[in-house]
């Protein structure tokens, strides 16, 4: 932090602002030189290919024809995609998949948060069993929940045949209809425990001493947890919410996976739709176009989460 | 269902018959090594052990066997859907590959069916290809049509191209150029549990005549048995899907063009026919209308009905030559009870020719791979190591070891290879392969176009899928996927 004295000030106020931006990036050049790996190995790996794929969003790119012959066709490709019936279908799935996914994973992951806070006896050996979805491979569990799953073999259809709860295997992936919330349900399962985790952080902040006051006060559990331990939570509950919806937003794995964004599309989400697009159909620029729009819906949910970064600062007093 | 016209029967046999004589000979060529016109399981047996091959000694004249050199090479190798067998005969290869050739620097690499397009797509955009390539049969046509690999025929490595199969030099041939060589070639046939059809009142020693036969067959073993009968596939981006829709398909007298005539010309989109939707109404009767195919056909892969065949939970299917080799490595593995079922199941398999359509049309994919060298300007290093390449395809496509790697999967791509002694030795432990073998003749290859790829594994699994789904009646999902073939050979977006 620089302490700039009352002469200082004073020439800071007659030079132009020009003069006064590059003066700030001289006294600041140590800084600079600390951040300048970071920032020239993002411009290659994050900044160029941000380029390319604008770049190659404006271009047709035809099976039959190498990348660099590619044919412009200005925003042909933006209008295709916002015309294509399957674009909505897309959006849609993407949208129920990115909500219900956050959703009930901050929701199960604050309850088991809460219910593990608590002192109880086995709570060490509970907390590392409900973290084993997040630590698992997801393509692992992919191929176990495929199985679970499987329409004629599956181990829920055969429990449900065996109880005479069910006189055939239920169809979980094969229909359009349960598919995705069937894939949802999986998401879930693998996401509640990041979502614990960072809550249970998140608790470990709370003061007790407010608590106890609370408490001494009249509070009921409810009261206690609403009016003290719930604001204290606002700002790491956004945090997980926003990287959640992220994550949530660039899924592949799972859907891939378990039914390749099939059947009839019925689970194609943005990641699954760009990528047969671009690598099944080679159509690179209007996977580049929907990347694109990708982009700039992502980097608002970026603005969000850095928002909510910088609200803990200002609250926690360090910026 | 439609009627099928005398008319429209005769001319369909007319360009059957002429397909057939087309891939059963090589017009203006020299003779083949092998009779074509003459192809039976008994031929196949009369020439099998005749020839005797020098592999190294035929290989040293085209890349002198103490040649110093370094060599990237991608493979589409075995997967978890492959018999041990085949494994073992991979491995085989290279460590004699490195003894034939030891000054060769051989970095190979194996990738799955489903992953090698994806892979090698993108690393030639940028610019990181091996400098050899073993591509399946549909994907040979994109790359050259991009210019991505270098003119190569047979008798740049020592054969000749009539030691090939026509069917299969179509496919790596590209406005008139030659730019690979085939290492294996297989048609797939038809198997069945002679148990379950008999259980099920059908005669156990009778494959279904046509494909209407097997919609009955299917009903009739789900609705006595409560299994599955027919084990279709229809999950998208998987080889599995075309390679048993499009027989079907074609059986009707349907294609996506005019693959199925003679001399295709690929201009007219035949997917939406009567005879096309005829066929995908015959999907929709089993899956829907039935219920009589397995309902997680729409994510099954081929390998997925492996087992519930073996588990006895599956009436017939169309089964790839290596499903017999397959069958007995998983009966091997199984433990118990499970695995006297398995053993029941593998005495009671039974292997047909696929059935014909409504008029008496037999076909089949015509599969297998090619292997390609690339053009340095793509390669990783932008050098390629051509005498280096021709050896390690000289001794893939030799007599010896098109036959060794293709021993229980496939049939070798140089014809010579059923002259040999390992070919006698195949037929008198392989079960079935006479079978398979002779569904050869009938083989169709998938349009050599560079849009094939996309139009295989995904519009057509998509066509399914809409109308097995519901998504769409048939007529729309024959219609939209005609539509998807049109604007993709319009060059639209």
């Amino acid at each position: 932090m620089t302490i700039a004295t009352g002469k200082a000030e004073a020439r800071r106020r007659l030079q132009p602002a020009g003069s006064s931006l590059l003066r700030k990036i001289w006294e600041h050049r140590a800084d600079y030189a600390y951040v300048l790996p970071a920032i020239a190995v993002m411009l290659i790996v994050i900044a160029y290919p941000i380029y390319y794929t604008i770049e190659l969003s404006f271009f047709n790119t035809p099976p039959g024809l190498q990348l660099r012959d590619k044919i412009f066709v200005g925003f042909n490709n933006y209008t295709a995609i916002l015309t294509s019936g399957v674009f909505w279908q897309v959006t849609f799935n993407t949208l129920i998949w990115t909500i219900a996914s956050t959703f009930f994973s901050f929701v199960l992951g604050f309850g088991a948060a809460l219910a593990l806070h608590r002192d109880f006896i086995g709570r060490g050996i509970l907390r590392a069993i409900l973290i084993i979805p997040w630590v698992i491979s997801a393509v692992a569990a992919s191929y176990i929940w495929k199985w679970i799953y499987h329409s004629d073999f599956g181990i829920i259809g055969a429990v449900l045949v065996e109880l005479g709860w069910a006189s055939r295997p239920p169809n979980f992936i094969d229909s359009v209809s349960t598919v995705l919330p069937s894939l949802i349900v999986v998401n879930i399962w693998r996401e509640f425990p990041f979502a614990m985790i960072m809550m249970t952080a998140g608790l470990q902040t709370v003061p007790e001493q407010l608590l106890r006051a609370a408490k001494v006060d009249g509070a009921s559990a409810w009261q206690r947890f609403w009016h003290v331990t719930f604001p204290h939570l606002r700002n790491v509950s956004t945090v997980t919410i926003l990287l959640l919806a992220v994550a949530n937003f660039n899924s592949f794995i799972i859907p891939w996976i378990m039914t390749g964004g099939g059947p009839s599309n019925a689970s194609h989400i943005w990641i699954t739709h760009i990528y047969e697009l671009a690598f099944g159909r080679q159509r690179w620029g209007v996977a580049s176009a929907y990347s694109v729009l990708l982009f700039i819906i992502l980097m608002t949910l970026g603005y969000f989460y850095v928002r909510a970064l910088s609200g803990n600062e200002r609250k926690d007093g360090s910026a | 269902m439609r009627r099928i016209t005398v008319g429209g029967a005769v001319l369909r046999g007319a360009v059957s018959t002429a397909l057939t004589i087309s891939l059963m000979s090589a017009p203006a060529l020299a003779a083949p090594p092998v009779d074509l016109s003459k192809w039976s399981p008994e031929y196949v047996r009369s020439i099998a052990g005749t020839q005797d091959f020098d592999t190294a000694g035929d290989c040293a004249k085209v890349t002198p066997l103490d040649y110093k050199g370094r060599l990237t090479f991608w493979y589409q190798g075995v997967f978890e859907g492959d018999p041990d067998l085949l494994r073992q005969y991979y491995k085989d290869f290279f460590e004699t590959f490195r003894k034939t050739y030891p000054n060769i620097q051989l970095e190979e690499e194996a990738l799955t069916y489903n992953d090698l397009l994806d892979k090698f797509r993108t690393a030639l955009l940028g610019n990181a290809a091996p400098m050899a390539v073993r591509l399946q049969i549909l994907g040979g046509t994109e790359f050259a049509s991009k210019g991505y690999l270098q003119p190569l025929k047979p008798e740049d490595v020592g054969y000749s191209t009539e030691d090939f199969w026509p069917g299969a030099m179509k496919a790596v041939t590209w406005d008139g150029v030659t730019y690979g060589i085939p290492t294996n070639n297989e048609t797939m046939a038809f198997i069945w549990n002679a148990d379950i059809f008999k259980r099920a009142g059908l005669d156990p020693d009778k494959a279904p005549a046509t494909w209407d036969d097997v919609v009955k067959y299917s009903k009739q073993i789900h609705d006595k048995l409560g299994i599955a009968g027919y084990g279709l596939v229809a999950r998208k981006n998987a080889g599995n899907t075309p390679y048993r829709f499009m027989p079907q398909l074609w059986a009707y007298g349907g294609g996506v063009f005019d693959e199925a005539a003679a001399n295709p010309t690929y201009k007219d989109i035949e997917l939406n026919s009567p005879q096309s939707k005829a066929a995908l109404q015959a999907s929709y009767d089993m899956y829907v209308r039935d219920k009589s195919v397995p309902v997680s056909a729409l994510t099954n892969q081929q390998a997925d009905n492996q087992p519930l065949f073996l588990a006895g939970q599956l009436g017939m299917m169309i089964s790839h030559p290596s499903d017999y080799n397959v069958m007995l490595d998983l009966q091997k593995k199984a433990t118990g009870t499970d695995k006297d079922k398995a053993q029941t199941v593998i005495d009671n398999m039974r292997y047909g020719l696929i059935p014909t359509g409504p008029d008496g049309k037999r076909a089949v994919v015509f599969g297998g791979s090619n292997i390609h060298i690339l053009k340095p300007e793509y390669v990783e290093g932008g050098k390629v190591d051509e005498p280096a390449a021709k050896a390690i395809i000289c001794m893939w496509t030799s007599p010896e070891w098109s036959l060794k790697m293709a021993y229980a999967g496939s049939n070798p791509g140089n014809l010579n290879g059923f002259k040999t002694k390992w070919m006698k030795e195949r037929l008198d432990s392989i079960k079935f392969l006479d079978v398979t073998t002779s569904m050869l003749p009938y083989g169709i290859p998938f349009p050599a176009l560079p849009q094939s790829p996309e139009i295989m594994n995904i519009i057509v699994p998509d066509m399914m899928q809409n109308a097995l789904t519901g998504a769409m009646t048939v007529d729309q999902a024959a219609d939209d996927a005609a539509k998807k073939v049109k604007d993709l050979m319009g060059g639209g977006l």
